[in-house]
């Protein structure tokens, strides 16, 4: 019963992204006058692969067999079947027939319902298959990945992220460092932050002071101002420098439910 | 001539017109959202890296929803305005990681849980945010198209989000090599073979690790 539901699910899911997926990337190839959903690094590998079905597939497979893997251990698909898999796929698969362009990678027509069909088989073999694996595979996956994830979230990540935005210019190095920290005391991972400082910092950078960069700068201050608030972490901050929490937002957070 | 006649075509038809794209973006976030409430339900399905989704299986774990909630719109809102300008709207950052880790964590964290929870209404909610997603590229970009030539920072953040991925190969050795000792011999194996197929070494180090596990099992 409970693999039925996964199957149909599945179905329903693959089916849905897929068809996105194979309509949204065939549209890059007509970027920017036709606005699109897909990846620069898609763009670049099909491109790479262009005109040849056996290569667009292998491409495909390889990182199959890295999205099942990683589908068994940690139940997480990676991004590369909707980047990589389905796209790759659905191509090769239109090449078979037609090795003209307009008729196969650059169709939205075709590709949309190609890579419909591929995303149905495709996530619910993944997920039919990893939710029916034994349960020393399961342990093994859980004792090796989620240490590994949790180093690549808490110290890999926020440093390579931070590193990038202190080569790419002194505003975005700056910003990233301050929303950095700011973000890793509040909401408990820098990236999000330097994330953030890189986007405005290059923005401005780009474009300069504009009403835009500042409604940016202005929403910014406000998603940490309401994380902190939520997370609770003004309550603590008073607290860590032994003052005392005033009663009005005492009340505050418990109005919130925080 | 003929030409002319493509884009008068291109310009009118459901699969190049602009105005699909909403229609498109709903689509694929109804399935991805989706996904994270199967992923929610039975633990498989979401579409998004280990690194990524296990910040939503902490949120489930003990209740604190900050990081992913942040991560993922941050992203969202970061893409958002990338894809508007530059054309492309970046499936992983916005739909994957916005709609598909973000949106659920900020749901969760106050308390809002029917949306992710029940498999019909996890495809409406992502249907209708998708629509909105789409719909705001839609108008910033007949507002802004052609005015503003910045990409902030979108290859700065992609060259290091490419950089992240290749972290994960080593650091799956690494802790497969804690986990016991046949376990880190699978895992460097595999990875071994994986590099010589010139294939991403996360891979292999997984399943050589899973095969050894399996052989070899060690207790949680």
């Amino acid at each position: 019963m409970h693999i039925l539901i996964v199957l149909m699910e599945s179905v329903i899911i693959g089916g849905l992204v897929g068809f996105a997926a194979g309509v949204g990337a065939a549209r890059m190839f007509n970027a920017p006058t036709v606005q699109a959903l897909g990846a620069f690094r898609t763009l670049g590998e099909m491109n790479a692969a262009e005109g040849d079905a056996a290569s667009h597939f292998s491409f495909g497979l390889g990182f199959f067999f890295n999205a099942w893997a990683s589908t068994v251990g940690a139940g997480a698909f990676t991004q590369d079947v909707t980047h990589r898999v389905i796209p790759n796929w659905a191509v090769s698969a239109l090449l078979l027939r037609s090795k003209d362009m307009n008729e196969s990678m650059h169709n939205p027509k075709k590709m949309g319902i190609m890579s419909a069909l591929i995303g149905i088989v495709v996530v619910a073999f993944l997920n039919v298959t990893s939710s029916s694996i034994p349960a020393a595979l399961q342990v093994t996956a859980v004792k090796v990945l989620v240490p590994a994830a949790t180093l690549l979230i808490n110290m890999v990540m926020p440093i390579i992220f931070w590193l990038a935005a202190i080569d790419a210019g002194r505003r975005s190095g700056l910003l990233g460092t301050i929303f950095g920290g700011l973000a890793a005391l509040i909401m408990g991972n820098a990236v999000p932050g330097v994330v953030l400082g890189i986007l405005i910092g290059k923005g401005v950078e780009e474009i300069g002071w504009t009403r835009i960069t500042r409604i940016m700068l202005g929403a910014v201050i406000l998603l940490f101002i309401l994380s902190a608030f939520f997370r609770g972490f003004d309550v603590d901050l008073l607290k860590s420098f032994s003052l005392s929490v005033p009663q009005w937002l005492t009340n505050w957070h418990s109005s919130m439910g925080g | 001539m003929e030409n002319d006649l493509k884009d008068l075509e291109q310009a009118k038809s459901f699969w190049f017109a602009d105005w699909a794209f909403p229609i498109i973006v709903g689509i694929m976030s109804a399935g991805v959202f989706a996904g994270t409430s199967m992923y929610y339900n039975y633990g498989v399905g979401a579409f998004n890296e280990v690194a990524i989704v296990a910040m939503l299986k902490a949120g489930m774990t003990d209740g604190a929803y900050g990081a992913a909630a942040a991560f993922g719109a941050s992203f969202l809102f970061a893409r958002v305005l990338e894809g508007s300008l530059v054309g492309i709207l970046d499936l992983g950052g916005s739909i994957l990681t916005g709609v598909g880790i973000g949106i659920p964590a900020i749901l969760l964290s106050v308390g809002f849980e029917a949306p992710v929870k029940s498999f019909p209404l996890a495809l409406l909610t992502g249907l209708i945010i998708g629509v909105i997603i789409g719909g705001i590229i839609y108008i910033v970009r007949h507002f802004t198209i052609g005015q503003s030539k910045a990409t902030f920072g979108a290859d700065v953040m992609m060259g290091a989000g490419n950089d992240t991925g290749r972290f994960l190969g080593p650091l799956i050795i690494l802790s497969a090599v804690t986990a016991s000792i046949p376990i880190g011999l699978g895992a460097t194996a595999g990875a071994a073979i994986f590099y010589a197929w010139k294939k991403p070494i996360a891979g292999g180090a997984i399943i050589g690790a899973m095969i050894l596990g399996f052989f070899f099992p060690v207790k949680l």
